[in-house]
């Protein structure tokens, strides 16, 4: 990739520190391309949006039902890497797993943010609603965390597929719900997949400290940057589902590319950008690894796609039903 | 009666923990630990379908996810008779192996170093070390800025805190080089995994990546990072705090807790599964002259729910116990159970692992005088990570042996559809310590899931004859000179690694149904 004009070389490495140019573009390509925008001009705007901040955005992240999947998965990120967002970019005030301070130390810190107002809010796991006792941090119902600190919020992201939707633990006795049905009157960003993408979560983060606003949704709440494309789309086994060759043998290293249908795999159902922006800094993702999708950017996640390793599932029947009927546009015929 | 002080939440920990502790002249006289976070597990898996379990059992953690997967996936190859080729076991052990590494990496760096050195020293840094000077500018400017989270606020540097600048500076740059190495080694289970966190790759049966040449030699080549790593930052790091600064608290025995240690043992490096990276085994009341180990019997595990929110039951084996959910119980102050063996509190983890397996490196600061504590846990958890990056180059070349062999399998297919009934318990030795999953099932389905996981055995309440669990134990004797600064609370909880939200998933507030686990 040409790293572009020289000039603005230099600002970008004045502005980001450690980030080098090269990963910043590689990292905002996919955005660009969504806004229209051309990647110099996004750049810079970006740049500036950071360098005229009087101080570093503050970010509140409160953790409820969760298993900390989100939090380890943004400490994936390599570009940028987690240490310049957390001591150059961004003023994480409040995060369990990462704050140095406990116990009082940690609530007054959480107390004195949520006064001051104006924060990115991140939300991590579900929130309980059959009772509070479910979920009780410092003494207090996680519930009633959310709701105070969305009150003051600047901009609220609903990480991870319990965040935003209610994930595996709304298929549990808790009444687990997503961010959205807490927070009132206030555009909540779900950021689906189990867990979050880092890329998703960084861009989206990213996106509302440089503009001030929440990105293109769709009509669940998904920045369209990320979840416009069915998973199905952009599948490198596709052909073989269009021409009815499942995998059925994982021993058999001529079906190793075909279609994983009969594994339970939820692709034409899915909407996420997963085949192209692939997982851990693009080594490998569920499909390429003979596993298939599980659907969990999908509300519907997990009850409604479960059995998950096989084609059992309504959801699978359905898939079938709809490409016996031609439903299911065929991708262009393999050369 | 002394003064109650109560951290919570208990952070750089995964899930919800809170810690009350006693504090009489000076010192930790009692001591809770209490699990508030719960989801139900167990209620929303009974009627799936068996397969989905080591998915959603790995969503227990997100931190040590995959080793949930591998005890379920060995639980499911036990109800559905299951054979695993070698191939499949090698993947397997890979990806678990690039767990143990980056687990053992973030619990150090990211999640325990801030307690042990005074961060604001390295302003005092004089050298020249160019790294090290950006390192100090950086923090400099965080000062300035007066922005200086998630670093700060924090509890008080006390007199076991590392104050050299030199030594603090360093640790502060390792801490940033870290997090690099973690992301890394998590890239690297990837590779067989299919992505992490939360593998999707671990099925019954085997391993659904079909592995080629490049794929080992990229593994190769990513754990040949992490293995300069491991031995020339981490051990060292781990060493020369422990047996420098922080020897005091060592001596001091801070943490010790009851001195009984337990392992299922783990982790086969030869097909005849004969050579394990970790030997199962009991030791109880620990005597440094002696180091008598013990054969391990499932058979001697049992769980008291007396202080725990279900409703009160005898003590049972896991297979037998049965639950009645009690939110309003009046002594209950956990959602953790109490497992036991043989009627006795156990520490479980590296600490365990490392002195049964009479570990020459771990049994040479325990015979210098350090008492097994939080120094010890944290040097057992580095030796254990240089073991685990030794067995992964053997996998790798166990593995490229395998896999160019005729009929080279990684799946059992066979066996993939899950039977009519069937049983099966999966040990496994997970980065925290010893963990055990059963099912049950009928229908073709999920009958019952149970999980007995580290932290259940760490982080328990009293059982019903008042024994503390081992979190509990440990904090007896702790020094808090004040009480508005318990620093040595958090160490030695958070030595053990934390890991609240496996600890709590199995109980079902809707129905309140008694829910029986029977394996006749």
């Amino acid at each position: 990739m040409d790293p572009g004009p020289k000039r603005g070389d230099l600002k970008v490495k004045k502005l980001l520190g450690e980030i080098s140019r090269r990963d910043f573009m590689k990292f905002c390509a996919g955005t660009a391309a969504v806004l229209g925008l051309s990647e110099v001009k996004l750049i810079a705007k970006m740049t500036e949006a950071l360098a005229a901040a009087p101080s570093k955005p503050p970010v509140l992240w409160l953790s409820g039902q969760d298993c900390a999947g989100c939090t380890i998965s943004l400490a994936g990120a390599l570009n940028p890497p987690l240490s310049s967002l957390i001591l150059d970019k961004l003023s994480l005030r409040y995060h369990e797993a990462l704050m140095a301070g406990a116990g009082q130390v940690a609530e007054a810190t959480y107390e004195e943010t949520v006064k001051a107002g104006g924060y990115v809010l991140c939300v991590e796991g579900a929130i309980p609603t059959a009772d509070d006792r479910f979920c009780m941090i410092g003494g207090r119902p996680f519930r009633e965390m959310v709701e105070q600190a969305g009150q003051n919020a600047a901009a609220v992201i609903a990480v991870g597929a319990c965040a935003a939707y209610g994930g595996i633990p709304a298929a549990g006795p808790t009444g687990a719900v997503g961010a959205n049905k807490i927070i009132k009157n206030k555009t909540v960003i779900n950021l689906p997949t189990c867990p979050v993408h880092c890329d998703h979560l960084i861009g989206t983060i990213l996106y509302v400290v440089t503009t001030g606003k929440a990105p293109p949704l769709d009509k669940i709440g998904r920045p369209k940057m990320y979840f416009s494309e069915l998973i199905h789309e952009n599948c490198r086994r596709r052909y073989y589902f269009d021409n009815d060759m499942y995998l059925t043998d994982w021993n058999d290293p001529a079906q190793k590319n075909w279609c994983l249908y009969e594994k339970g795999c939820k692709g034409p159902d899915t909407y996420a950008d997963c085949p192209v922006r692939r997982w851990n800094d693009g080594q490998n993702f569920c499909i390429d690894c003979g596993a298939g999708c599980m659907g969990c950017a999908e509300p519907e996640f997990y009850d409604g796609m479960s059995p998950l390793y096989t084609a059992e599932s309504e959801r699978s029947r359905n898939i079938m039903a709809r490409k016996k009927a031609g439903l299911i546009p065929r991708s262009k015929e393999k050369v | 009666m002394g003064k109650k002080i109560t951290v919570d939440p208990v952070t750089r920990i995964e899930g919800h923990l809170g810690i009350t502790v006693e504090v009489e002249n000076g010192k930790v006289k009692d001591a809770w630990s209490s699990g508030t976070m719960a989801r139900g597990f167990e209620a929303l898996l009974t009627g799936k379908d068996p397969r989905d379990a080591p998915f959603v059992t790995s969503r227990f953690c997100g931190v040590c996810y995959s080793v949930h997967q591998m005890a379920s996936v060995r639980a499911l190859d036990v109800a559905f008779g299951a054979e695993v080729p070698w191939g499949g076991t090698l993947l397997r052990n890979l990806a678990m192996g690039a767990q143990y590494i980056y687990d053992h990496i973030l619990h150090f760096y990211h999640l325990s170093a801030l307690d042990y050195i005074d961060i604001m020293a390295v302003a005092e840094y004089k050298g020249n070390d160019k790294a090290l000077k950006a390192v100090k500018d950086k923090v400099i400017a965080m000062v300035e800025a007066k922005d200086t989270f998630p670093l700060t606020p924090r509890y008080q540097p006390d007199e076991f805190c590392v104050r050299d600048p030199d030594m603090v500076l360093s640790a502060v740059k390792h801490y940033i080089d870290a997090l690099a190495m973690q992301a890394k080694a998590r890239n690297m289970g990837a590779i067989f995994g299919g992505r992490q966190p939360h593998y999707q790759s671990i099925v019954v049966g085997g391993c659904t990546q079909y592995p080629d040449v490049n794929m080992v030699a990229k593994f190769r080549t990513m754990l040949d990072e992490q293995a300069k790593f491991v031995n020339e930052v981490y051990i060292p790091d781990v060493l020369a705090f422990g047996t420098g600064p922080l020897f005091p608290l060592a001596k001091a025995g801070v943490g010790g807790g009851h001195y009984n240690y337990l392992s299922y043992g783990g982790l086969e490096l030869d097909k005849a599964g004969k050579d394990l990276v970790f030997p199962a085994g009991v030791m109880m009341d620990m005597d440094p002259a002696k180091m008598e180990v013990a054969p391990f019997d499932p058979q001697k595990i049992t769980e008291s729910v007396k202080f725990a929110w279900y409703e009160e039951d005898r003590p049972q084996h896991p297979y037998k116990g049965q639950q009645v959910f009690d939110l309003d119980r009046k002594e209950a102050y956990s959602f953790i159970k109490a497992p036991r063996y043989d009627g006795r509190s156990m520490e479980v983890g590296p600490l365990a692992r490392m002195l049964l397996a009479k570990n020459p490196d771990v049994i040479g600061l325990v015979r210098k005088g350090a008492k097994p504590g939080v120094v010890a846990r944290h040097a057992a958890r580095a030796i254990e990570t240089k073991l685990m990056v030794d067995a992964c180059y053997r996998w790798c070349d166990e593995l490229l042996a395998e896999m160019t062999k005729p009929g080279f399998k990684i799946h059992d297919t066979a066996h993939y559809e899950p039977p009519e009934t069937g049983e099966g318990a999966g040990f496994f030795e997970a980065p925290r310590g010893a963990l055990g999953h059963w099912i049950k099932i009928k229908d073709h389905k999920i009958a019952n899931y149970q999980a007995v996981v580290p932290s259940t055995w760490n982080a328990s309440p009293r059982c019903e004859k008042q024994y503390r669990g081992q979190y509990e134990e440990s904090l007896i004797g702790a020094p808090v000179p004040d009480p508005e600064n318990p620093i040595n609370v958090v160490r030695v909880v958070r030595s053990f690694d934390p890991c609240l939200a496996c600890a709590i998933h199995l109980i079902d507030p809707k129905t309140n149904e008694i829910r029986k686990f029977l394996v006749e």
